[in-house]
């Protein structure tokens, strides 16, 4: 049997009806000389209807510009758009002593491509810039991270630090409390008292001893301001004065005491604090109470029996706050106690007592409520905070309550 | 008859090659990102040296992770212009590459890098480092923005001169 032709004549024609209906066919024949020698097909679909036989090839088909004589036989180039809108299939091969152009359009298949690969691409940007956004929060949140850690530790250091501060300050408290005089409940002297710091390390001290047999020294003082440098005054003066550390100074004399007291804390050696005082001298032998002050609020004397204010003996000085000026003077005043007497000493913190409706306690309120209270030892002094505590309402007083009562 | 020049158009995908000669050609713009398949032929005249020079600019598809640049489309070419996105570092990566390709395919041929898309300030990548490294390697490197206009017309001038002078 003979073999049947690959490609019968019939299908051939099918073939090439085909193709050419389909996909518009345009060629060229291009000499050594790259000039074109004749063209034919499809001239007007792929923008070539202008092109003339006899010129230079390249200047009439600019894509051919740098393309001839072609790399390589066949050389092809897929989907080549041109400004006629179509895209073609280039294929340059040589024949018989030429070079042959032909152009097969390409347009459906370039157009399905390019819509693949649109959203190929589209997908891809997207993608890419998924990522970028994924690193760049990654990388805000490795910084957020650190920055966490950095602040925890800074923390933990606060924390330690504020602990630390608070058990020093809990110390230097309980050292202000430690110096204070132990109550007395003797049958010639009683002696009590009250110290409730506010929320600070404060400047009040206060104190009592026998100068000797006969003279007791009584004092209260407040140093400026709130803080550890306040604390450390008031203890250092209240020592001074328990320990009668000033040279050649007669503790039995008020004026004298304050005098060199000044002296010895002269506020521009003491950091610019300075402090009132009140300090007295009880001769029990003769009753009388010589006493002196310095800006202090004065001691209030209660006859036995009294119960209005009117009865309360104010023991003011008239000088100064301490340490203000150097070599300032100082008078003593005397009064005498009568037997049963009660004396309190107080800071102006007992006093000044902000009520919750903004006002202030009067100074003459105050004596009312003292005057009042009836005579029963320590648990007087609970009775007066109490009724203080009652004016102020809830929260911690403004600044440190003390008071020392003395039943003479 | 003019001087004809082949210029090519190189790149990444998606970097803004055929936005650039849109820009050069048509002084348009549109930023609807339209891929291109194969590759697009454009023409314009330049003036060089008091000479009319006839650009025939090949806008040749980006490359991406699947296909490469294929290097015969550069076949013939006189120079190109080597396309980077700076708001896509990595696409500098892919313009050093297809120059390295291009060098083996075709050998030594003019070419200028545009750093485009300097418009989109917000989103730019490449930093000045970036530029010095190029231009350290001898590199010639012009900023451009195909929306704006900015520096599109200098670098293909500049590619058209160095072409004529390497003749």
């Amino acid at each position: 049997m003979t073999p049947a032709p690959a490609v019968p004549p019939e299908v051939a024609e099918y073939l090439h009806g085909f193709v050419f209906g389909e996909r518009p066919i345009a060629w060229l024949a291009i000499d050594s000389a790259q000039t074109l020698v004749a063209a034919g097909g499809a001239l007007a679909a792929h923008g070539l209807d202008a092109i003339r036989s006899g010129q230079p090839a390249p200047e009439q088909v600019c894509f051919l510009e740098g393309l001839l004589p072609p790399a390589a036989s066949p050389f092809r180039l897929q989907h080549v758009q041109t400004t006629a809108g179509r895209a073609a299939d280039l294929h340059l091969f040589a024949a018989g002593g030429r070079v042959w152009v032909v152009l097969i359009d390409s347009t459906a298949e370039h157009d399905a491509a390019q819509r693949v690969q649109q959203k190929a691409y589209g997908m891809t940007l997207l993608s890419e810039r998924e990522a970028e956004l994924i690193e760049e929060l990654e990388a805000a949140n490795l910084e957020l991270t650190r920055t966490y850690g950095a602040l925890e530790e800074s923390r933990a250091e606060l924390l330690s630090t504020n602990q630390r501060l608070a058990k020093e300050l809990e110390e230097a408290a309980n050292y202000v409390r430690s110096i204070l005089p132990p109550p007395v409940a003797a049958p010639t002297l009683t002696a009590d008292w009250l110290f409730i710091p506010s929320t600070e390390l404060g400047g009040d001290s206060f104190g009592y001893h026998w100068i000797d047999d006969e003279h007791l020294a009584l004092y209260v003082l407040d140093v400026s301001g709130h803080g550890v440098g306040a604390a450390l005054m008031s203890v250092a003066a209240a020592n001074t004065l328990r320990s009668e550390a000033l040279p050649n100074t007669d503790f039995r004399a008020p004026a004298a005491v304050l005098g060199a007291l000044n002296q010895a804390y002269l506020m521009e050696d003491q950091n610019n604090l300075f402090l009132t005082i009140w300090y007295g001298v009880f001769d029990r032998r003769t009753r009388r109470l010589t006493y002196a002050s310095a800006g202090h609020p004065p001691a209030l004397l209660l006859p036995h029996g009294a119960c209005s204010a009117a009865q309360v003996e104010q023991l003011r000085g008239r000088e100064p706050i301490l340490g203000v000026l150097s070599g300032m003077a100082f008078t003593a005043h005397e009064c005498r106690v009568p037997h049963g007497a009660r004396l309190f000493l107080m800071t102006d913190g007992m006093f000044e007592i902000r009520k919750p409706d903004g006002s202030m306690l009067e100074f003459d309120e105050f004596l009312g409520v003292l005057a009042q209270l009836v005579p029963s030892g320590s648990a007087e002094l609970d009775r007066l905070v109490h009724v203080l505590r009652a004016m102020h309402g809830a929260g911690p007083f403004e600044d440190d309550l003390s008071i020392v009562r003395f039943e003479l | 008859m003019a001087l004809q020049k082949k210029i090519c158009m190189l790149g990444a995908f998606a970097v803004g090659k055929t936005s650039l000669v849109r820009r050069y050609v048509d002084s348009i713009f549109s930023d609807r990102y339209l891929t291109t398949v194969g590759v697009k032929i454009d023409k314009r005249m330049v003036t060089v040296g008091g000479s009319e020079v006839s650009l025939i600019l090949w806008d040749i598809a980006g490359e991406d992770d699947i296909s490469q640049v294929r290097t015969s489309y550069v076949r013939g070419a006189a120079g190109y212009l080597l396309v980077v996105d700076g708001t896509r570092p990595g696409t500098i990566d892919v313009a050093q590459s297809i120059q390295r390709r291009v060098e083996a395919e075709v050998g030594e041929l003019p070419f200028v890098v545009l750093l485009n898309k300097r418009d989109l300030q917000s989103l730019w990548s490449v930093s000045a480092e970036h530029i010095a490294a190029l231009e350290f390697a001898g590199w010639t490197v012009q900023l451009t923005s195909a929306c704006s206009g900015e520096g599109v017309e200098e670098a293909f001038q500049a590619l058209a001169e160095r072409v004529i002078v390497s003749r």
